[in-house]
């Protein structure tokens, strides 16, 4: 099928973008990567009157280090984040699981805002935001305002920014020395959606326990989330095979997943378990503090 | 898809069951419900615009009240299309009083078919639950808001 | 209907002009608009591969952008690998090693080796297979395809 009638713009300005996001907010979508939107409009799934593309907006597309964090624009293109050395010394972790996004192709054009905003459940971006607890930065006509990953994923699809509010900046916090992290995602075949996507990161104390866990999950839920009761058996504890089995196993207990035509809502919770055993294993070992 | 679940819900059987065979009711909880119209006793005809993000239709429906057992059970027949896709599901909801609450127990089996079916088969199942969890807090609403008056 | 558009861009180093309503997909553009058949539409939701093409010299779904986005871009389409009756040498390889049968995905398969290619100048087998699993082949079971990536870099280390 093929996309119904809209109409298009192309502003030059984040200013004309708040205004037409403002003037047409019932009718009006952003075209950004447009990876996700398109086949929602060529399938007629959705049929915004008016398509807003951001592409040729100057300065969204940068990449840079502002003392302890990454920030990176709204319209950086996913390949890029990808192929960036500062993205792989500073947070390997999105690094990495960028490279399960869909294919190259697909990143060429898709950004690293645009996934957010898009908020796919299963999304990889995603779940490395929650991992992280970075911030994104959204303007609109009262200004600029950030939000954390729990305030901004709000179920399927659906994020917290107002229909007047563009994303323009993604804020990660750089990973301290010593840190271990992973990303592990469990899908079908490469670039599909993933069935589990896992993001870990452990915070270490000198004396060979965790001080604190981050144990993200995707694909299992309306969201992706932070399995919190799972963390909080980690922290402050010295981190043995047992204990990360158990992490585990309240990971899987956090899934709410559905039955599905890829993946029952049981093979997700155990996976969810293996996965996050897994992956809890591989961040440890790069602490180089594991047993 | 199997949809199950209960709700507690503060009022008598009596009340409830009036609540939920009440067209009024019923639009104003149903997601994206612009209009209910009986169309013969126990039969309606509804207009729905249902969607989530940028994924957004509207839906022709017919809904039918089937069976009913006042204030016991009844059988909810329903189907729905527009370009989308299709919705097809026959649900039982069951009222058993509980001291002075009622709990609306359903069960029910869906079909949802064309395209949103194969392109948004991930998200089905959840979506449908949320739209269920928004429709059974809405009907919560409608019932405080009716007030200790209910017959 | 909106109001058309004009675009001007080039396509295989020749420069058009041409004026199309904003929801026309850019592969219909190049079929339609263009007459150059080469690049195939199949599923129109990025997951085949078919309709892959460059655009300023990275590999796109053209289904998935619309023909307004390619103002001012530089396009190279299936039609612009061979030079006259001299086929690139990734076009050889596939023909030498059967990597391809229908041809459906063949020029999805070609523009996304290409760009695998020039990055990746000398890859692993299992690299060459996971740069064309966003391609889908319904014919040949993909290790003929694998072959041709390989039997293509090496092909391109001698020139």
């Amino acid at each position: 099928m093929k996309p119904a009638a809209f109409e298009y713009i192309a502003p030059k300005t984040v200013e004309e973008v708040i205004d037409l996001l403002a003037a047409h907010e019932d009718e009006a979508k952003i075209l950004a990567g447009g990876q996700s939107l398109m086949p929602i409009m060529n399938f007629r799934l959705g049929r915004p009157g008016m398509l807003i593309d951001i592409n040729g907006l100057a300065g969204l597309d940068y990449i840079k280090q502002q003392d302890d964090y990454l920030l990176i624009g709204g319209l950086t293109r996913e390949r890029t984040v990808e192929q960036s050395s500062l993205v792989q010394d500073l947070c390997p972790l999105l690094s990495k699981a960028i490279t399960f996004v869909g294919h190259t192709a697909i990143r060429n054009r898709g950004t690293i805002g645009g996934s957010l905003v898009h908020a796919d459940p299963s999304g990889e971006i995603p779940t490395v935001f929650c991992a992280l607890n970075g911030l994104v930065k959204a303007v609109g006509p009262e200004g600029e305002r950030w939000i954390d990953p729990e305030e901004f994923f709000l179920t399927f699809l659906t994020t917290s920014l107002e229909p007047t509010e563009l994303l323009v900046e993604v804020k990660l916090p750089i990973l301290p020395a010593g840190a271990g992290w992973s990303f592990m995602e469990l899908s079908r075949r490469a670039g599909d959606f993933a069935i589990i996507g896992v993001a870990t990161v452990l915070f270490m104390n000198d004396d060979g326990t965790c001080r604190e866990a981050r144990i993200a999950l995707g694909g299992v839920a309306p969201t992706p989330f932070r399995a919190e009761e799972a963390e909080e058996a980690l922290a402050g504890q010295m981190l043995d095979e047992q204990l990360i089995a158990k992490a585990g196993e309240l990971a899987g207990e956090a899934a709410d997943a559905e039955d599905d035509y890829h993946a029952s809502a049981e093979y997700r919770q155990e996976m969810a378990r293996v996965m996050v055993i897994r992956s809890l294993g591989e961040a440890l070992a790069r602490t180089g503090k594991g047993n | 898809m199997q949809l199950n679940g209960k709700y507690e819900f503060n009022g008598t059987q009596q009340q409830v069951w009036d609540l939920f065979t009440n067209p009024d009711s019923l639009a104003k909880a149903m997601p994206g419900c612009q209009e209910l119209k009986e169309t013969e006793p126990g039969k309606y005809d509804a207009l729905m615009k249902i969607g989530i993000a940028a994924v957004k239709g509207t839906y022709t429906g017919k809904f039918e009240i089937g069976d009913p057992d006042p204030p016991n059970r009844y059988q909810l027949i329903g189907e729905g299309s527009g370009s989308p896709g299709f919705v097809k599901g026959v649900t039982d909801i069951e009222l058993t009083a509980s001291n002075d609450k009622t709990i609306v127990t359903y069960q029910g089996e869906v079909q949802v078919g064309g395209l949103i079916a194969g392109v948004g088969q991930r998200m089905i199942s959840g979506i449908a639950k949320m739209m269920l969890g928004q429709f059974f807090k809405k009907m919560k609403k409608e019932l405080k808001a009716s007030g200790p008056a209910g017959s | 209907m909106a109001q058309r558009q004009r675009i001007r861009l080039k396509v295989n180093g020749v420069s058009y002009e041409r004026e199309v309503e904003p929801r026309k997909l850019l592969v219909d553009f190049l079929r339609e608009d263009l007459e150059l058949l080469g690049t195939h539409v199949g599923c129109e939701h990025g997951v085949c591969g078919a309709c892959t093409i460059m655009l300023n010299g990275k590999s796109v779904r053209s289904c998935l952008m619309l023909a307004v986005q390619a103002d001012g871009a530089e396009l190279t389409t299936i039609e612009g690998l061979a030079d006259g009756a001299k086929l690139h040498p990734v076009q050889e390889a596939f023909r030498d090693n059967h990597g391809l049968q229908c041809g459906y995905c063949t020029p999805g398969m070609l523009i996304t080796s290409l760009e695998f290619l020039r990055e990746n100048p000398d890859p692993t087998r299992d690299e060459a297979k996971k740069a064309i699993s966003g391609v889908l082949c319904r014919c040949t079971g993909y290790k003929q395809v694998t072959d041709s990536v390989m039997a293509a870099a090496e092909a391109m280390k001698k020139e």
